[in-house]
């Protein structure tokens, strides 16, 4: 039993980082249609950011609870600015092209964003300046940290914010009525280049926050990190039904929890494969993901 | 290699080999490695442009393939103790059977969840040879032989080199024949529009599934070829990197085009060599290239172009047996009853909403026969119903006496059904020509291998397909556009290029969605003479259309539907003066007393 719960409360932290990378994947492919391969790399530049805040503001004594608010904060308006930079340059020229052609700038931009920060921060792993004390408390036999707790709850608070947004402001109408068809948006007035921006920028910013949360969480962090974090973000947005943000968010508890479980009972050497395999599995039963609209082809 | 626009860049293409075979005789070894590593991406792009290229799926995972060859001719030398040419059969065999095996099931999902379906395909293979004691773990199989050439270990960099380039030919040729193969063109459509293609009678599923396995046996024959090559392989070779360098080339060279292909495995697996005095820079800066060149050319640094089959001329064509448009049509119609089809009982529901609610109606040889009723009748649904687009929820459908439920729509076309579509919907980048062809192609039946091999009854097939094809043209007056570009022909035309291809396939009833929408008064006079020639060949015509003059003007008999339902059945005459039509289109007169016009003393157009 303490086991188990031990790998609940570990695959409900990871599955967190990946339920808000997820977003981001599924927003924009909601939006644009774009698999957005740079994303895990976005996530990678928001740890490096807020360890780069971090170290600054460690090194002035502030309270950490308030070093800590500073460090998140920056970390997602410089990632979410990163974002919306990427999107203009690399994207948008592209938003008419052929589908593939985007898709490789987006494999040039995951590229040239795990060179860049090799380039300025070297390919060593950079430990996150120790904050939070190990201190936690126990459930069920379990031992649970302060930190997962922080995660799962700030995580949750994210999601709820961004479902909010998406539902209730004019914007986030604006971005729901671009995904079910641009044109239509652009000619009732939306201004579609600034709507696709804005989902940049947010998607962006939740990738920062996991990426600071992961630094807190593993401590260690490290140029390539965005790759394997990415691909699970992925598979969770497609597991959930890509382009469906509550999709997404349950996608990535389910990675999470798969990943905690596989690696507690069976070996973590074959986490990839069951995760890989539980997602084609559930394609072939349901094409479109767990939450997925079935599209109806007018003809 | 047909026409003279075609042989300037096959001999550029010739003489660009012949001095890559002698790059061993000139150049350093280090030259000639890089050049090796250029060849044998090139070799597995080619294989990769057949899936993404040609017919357009995504596919993030082919490294597996590469990975199943270079092992299976790794763990065959060392265990079995065969030779380099003795394995590579089990290598490509192999990669083929692991194409089928992940295919079957995820070929039905759409092209982004194929990308992350293949994608975890390549994980899983890596990670297995990662994990499991036969592949070696980690570390790989070591001393895997040469190949053997006639007593000659293939061992110097020149020597496996010039086998690379050999095999890279033989791939050349078959992807040559494969994109002017009737394949080629099927791949193409389902590239350009899937769900037309399968309405006009491809069989989608199928022709992915031969793209997918066909580029897998050439991922295979790369494997072995690498294995052979370094005598030592571990799964750090076969990355999704990897993968996604291979796509990279097939891409930034030009999706579906030969000579980009190659000149992207240059660019990509030669500008990193280029590059190395950048030293630490070099990956950033190649990163950043590659963006740039995208950004620049979005359709790739050397596009396809639009693939020209010239149509047979006039004379030819009509001396041609069998390619008479009249006498194609008797052939498919000779001694089927008279009841060409009946709709018992047809229900489809969406939802909450019953879109056609038990519709009966039979259709009889010979006939014009029309469907009409305001938007959201159901009309549409019951094109779709019929043709296999979507099932009908109960009901049956009876063809020629036949049951004809729950068929895919490729089969539905086999058996004698075409259509056209409310929104145009043509192969844009094919040209005029080919859309006629890909329309035609069910009827044909030459095995891919004799047709590649050109054979001789092959090639009279093919006569006869393009002589045929040829005549469709020339039946609805397009024949002086057979080569231009389906995607720029004016509105009128490409309605008019859909019916021949819709015809070409020999059917016994023509299903026409909203034919003369958008067209003018003239177009449509002309359209309503197309109709009645097309019935004239023997070919049943079945229309939807809101166009009252053309409805009155053409129809033997006319359906009319409302919310789902068949209110009225009859001459045009009758129907016009029904009371129950009239309400449908006009309202009932509890609803609207005073300005309901007798329909009857209105012009035949005006229900338009």
């Amino acid at each position: 039993m303490s086991e188990f719960v031990q790998l609940l409360v570990a695959g409900l932290t990871t599955g967190s980082f990946y339920a808000l990378i997820a977003l981001g994947y599924t927003m924009v492919y909601g939006i644009v249609r774009l698999i957005n391969f740079a994303h895990g790399d976005i996530f990678m530049v928001g740890a490096f950011i807020g360890w780069t805040v971090l170290s600054a503001v460690a090194a002035m004594h502030l309270p950490w609870g308030i070093g800590l608010l500073i460090a998140v904060l920056v970390a997602m308006m410089l990632t979410g600015g990163i974002g919306v930079i990427v999107e203009r340059f690399a994207y948008q020229p592209l938003l008419s092209a052929p589908k593939l052609s985007i898709l490789i700038t987006a494999l040039g931009v995951s590229l040239a964003l795990e060179n860049g920060v090799l380039l300025i921060f070297g390919p060593r792993f950079l430990t996150y300046p120790h904050l939070i004390s190990n201190a936690g408390f126990t459930l069920a036999g379990a031992q649970i940290s302060d930190v997962q707790v922080g995660i799962i709850v700030l995580s949750f608070l994210l999601m709820a914010a961004l479902y909010v947004f998406v539902h209730h402001t004019f914007i986030g109408t604006a971005m729901r009525a671009l995904a079910v068809d641009r044109d239509a948006a652009r000619l009732m007035g939306i201004n579609v280049e600034r709507i696709i921006q804005i989902t940049f920028f947010l998607g962006s910013t939740l990738a920062a926050a996991a990426g600071v949360m992961e630094g807190l969480y593993y401590t260690q962090i490290n140029f390539f990190m965005g790759f394997i974090v990415g691909l699970r973000a992925f598979t969770a947005a497609v597991l959930g039904g890509i382009g469906n943000i509550p999709g997404a968010m349950a996608g990535g508890l389910i990675i999470g929890l798969l990943e905690a479980f596989s690696a507690g009972y069976i070996s973590s050497r074959w986490t990839d494969v069951i995760v890989f395999l539980v997602l084609i599995g559930t394609l072939v039963i349901k094409p479109t993901g767990l939450f997925g609209e079935r599209v109806v082809e007018r003809m | 290699m047909q026409g003279l626009t075609r042989r300037p860049l096959a001999t550029a293409g010739i003489a660009a080999l012949i001095v890559a075979a002698f790059i061993p005789f000139f150049c350093h070894n280090y030259i000639v490695d890089v050049a090796l590593t250029i060849v044998t991406y090139g070799i597995l792009a080619l294989g990769l442009n057949i899936v993404v290229g040609y017919a357009g799926l995504l596919d993030l995972g082919y490294a597996a393939f590469f990975a199943i060859g270079a092992y299976t001719t790794s763990l065959l030398e060392t265990l079995t103790g065969l030779n380099f040419w003795e394995t590579l059969p089990f290598s490509i065999v192999f990669a083929g059977i692991a194409g089928i095996v992940i295919g079957y099931p995820t070929l039905r999902l759409r092209s982004d969840y194929l990308a992350i379906v293949t994608l975890g395909f390549g994980e899983i293979v890596r990670i297995i040879a990662t994990n499991l004691d036969i592949t070696g773990g980690p570390n790989g199989i070591y001393g895997i032989n040469p190949a053997n050439f006639f007593g000659h270990d293939l061992t110097a960099p020149k020597a496996v080199y010039t086998l690379a380039l050999v095999f890279l030919v033989g791939v050349l040729i078959l992807v040559i024949r494969l994109g002017q193969s009737r394949l080629g063109r099927a791949w193409t459509s389902l590239r350009e529009d899937e769900a037309a293609a399968e309405a006009v009678g491809v069989p989608t599923l199928r022709v992915k599934m031969l793209a997918y396995v066909i580029g897998a046996l050439i991922g295979g024959l790369g494997g072995s070829l690498f294995a052979a090559r370094f005598g030592a392989i571990d799964p750090t070779s076969f990355t999704y990197a990897q993968s996604v360098s291979i796509l990279i080339i097939v891409v930034l060279g030009g999706r579906g085009s030969i000579p980009g292909v190659l000149v992207g495995a240059i660019v990509v697996a030669g500008l990193p060599e280029a590059l190395r005095f950048l030293h630490n820079w070099r990956e950033f800066i190649f990163a950043v290239a590659l963006i740039i060149l995208m950004l620049v050319r979005p359709q790739g640094l050397w596009p396809a172009r639009l693939r020209h089959i010239a149509a047979p001329s006039v004379d030819e064509a009509h001396a041609t047996p069998h390619a008479d448009p009249a006498e194609q049509i008797a052939e498919t119609t000779a001694g089927e009853p008279d009841v060409l089809l009946e709709a018992r009982d047809v229900s489809r529901v969406f939802g909450g909403l019953k879109a056609v609610a038990g519709v009966n109606f039979t259709v009889h040889r010979g006939e014009i026969l029309s469907i009409i009723g305001p938007n959201g009748a159901g009309k549409t649904t019951v094109f779709n119903c019929l043709t296999g687009v979507i099932p009908p929820t109960s009901g049956a459908i009876i063809w020629n006496g036949r049951p004809l439920t729950k068929l895919a729509p490729h089969k539905v076309v086999a058996r004698g059904l075409a259509r056209t579509f409310q929104g145009i919907r043509l192969f844009d980048n094919l040209t005029v020509f080919e859309n006629v062809l890909v329309g035609m192609d069910h009827r044909f039946h030459v095995s891919l291998a004799s047709e590649m091999a050109a054979l001789p009854y092959a090639r009279r097939e093919t006569h006869l397909h393009h002589a045929a094809g040829r005549n469709w043209l020339e039946f609805v007056g397009l024949a002086s556009q057979a080569g231009l570009r389906a995607g720029d022909l004016p509105y009128g035309d490409q309605r008019r290029l859909e019916i021949a291809r819709a015809l070409a396939g020999q059917p016994q009833l023509l299903l026409l969605d909203e034919p003369a929408a958008g067209m003018n008064p003239t177009e449509k006079q002309s359209l309503m003479g197309l109709i009645r020639r097309i019935r004239d060949l023997g070919t049943t015509v079945l229309l939807i259309e809101h166009d009252m003059l053309l409805v009155m003007g053409v129809s033997d008999r006319v359906i009319v539907m409302d919310r789902g339902q068949v209110i009225a059945t009859g001459s045009p005459q009758d129907v016009q003066s029904n009371p129950r039509v009239i309400e449908a289109y006009l309202g009932s007169d509890e609803e609207d007393e005073e300005d309901a016009p007798e329909i009857s003393s209105l012009p035949a157009g005006a229900l338009a």
